[in-house]
């Protein structure tokens, strides 16, 4: 793809301009506990009252390989992706080799407030969808003024 | 033999505007493994939360279009925090030469990945030439 199309939106230019930076800095993290922008899978999170909602993109991995754990406050995705299997001996020319394989492992920092024991976990059309629920005590309440 | 020939960088940067499109909107570039062999060539592309009906594969003037929308069911009251994917559009282009027959395109989308199957033509199948000696 050429730059012929960027756009002048301004959001795009900067995500675009940040990640070229890294790139040309060999993607090194800054802070100590920062991953690389590149970092397979990439991850979005949310929240609701009720829960957190955390979304791994990791398409074409076998669910079952998946190892989701929550530990001292922190949630751990770990799997490996394994490469499809070529058929051997004929002769093959890569064009473009940009998917990742092998294992991978992603710690996130949930807040105080998840639930450990309301874990639920999902896996559809290459993501996975993990729902931590928060505790009883933490859920927004209105308070009846007397 | 196998060698490594990459002819087009991926942009890593990603974040790019389909002009095709009237709409005008930030898309996501995919990462694509190809391979050629005798048969013709294979494209994977990773395409996570992309069902089968919100993706769109065509060939048009020897040029193919993957294009794709993530939908990823979430609660509707949910405050995003933190995002690494921001757009849910996906697009890729690639330029297809003469030898490749696109009436015979095989796609197969499992688990977000997308594999793409365009065999060469017949024609175009590489042969091997005896020579005679006299």
């Amino acid at each position: 793809m050429s730059d012929f199309y960027f756009s002048n939106d301004l959001f795009g230019e900067l995500d675009r301009l940040q990640r070229q930076m890294s790139a040309l800095f060999g993607n090194l993290p800054s802070s100590i506990r920062s991953s690389r922008t590149d970092a397979f899978p990439p991850l979005n999170m949310g929240t609701t009252d009720e829960s957190i909602n955390i979304v791994a993109f990791a398409p074409g991995i076998d669910p079952g390989t998946f190892e989701v754990t929550v530990d001292k406050g922190t949630l751990t995705i770990a799997g490996e992706r394994k490469a499809p299997e070529l058929a051997a001996g004929s002769e093959t020319r890569a064009y473009a080799k940009e998917r990742f394989f092998g294992t991978f492992r992603r710690v996130i920092e949930l807040p105080q407030n998840a639930d450990p024991d309301k874990v639920e976990a999902g896996y559809s059309n290459g993501c996975l969808t993990i729902r931590i629920g928060k505790r009883e005590a933490s859920k927004p309440r209105a308070i009846t003024i007397q | 033999m196998n060698d490594t020939t990459q002819i087009a960088q991926r942009d890593t940067g990603g974040v790019a505007r389909s002009n095709q499109d009237s709409a005008r909107r930030l898309t996501l570039t995919p990462a694509v493994d190809i391979i050629e062999d005798s048969h013709g060539i294979t494209l994977w592309a990773d395409l996570p939360g992309v069902s089968r009906d919100k993706l769109d594969v065509k060939v048009h003037d020897g040029r193919l279009y993957i294009e794709a929308e993530a939908v990823v069911p979430t609660p509707g009251d949910l405050q995003l925090h933190h995002a690494e994917i921001r757009a849910p559009h996906f697009a890729r282009a690639f330029t297809l030469s003469e030898d490749f027959d696109t009436s015979k395109v095989d796609a197969n989308l499992q688990g977000g990945v997308l594999k793409l199957s365009i065999p060469r033509r017949e024609e175009a199948r590489p042969r091997r030439i005896d020579v005679h000696v006299d």
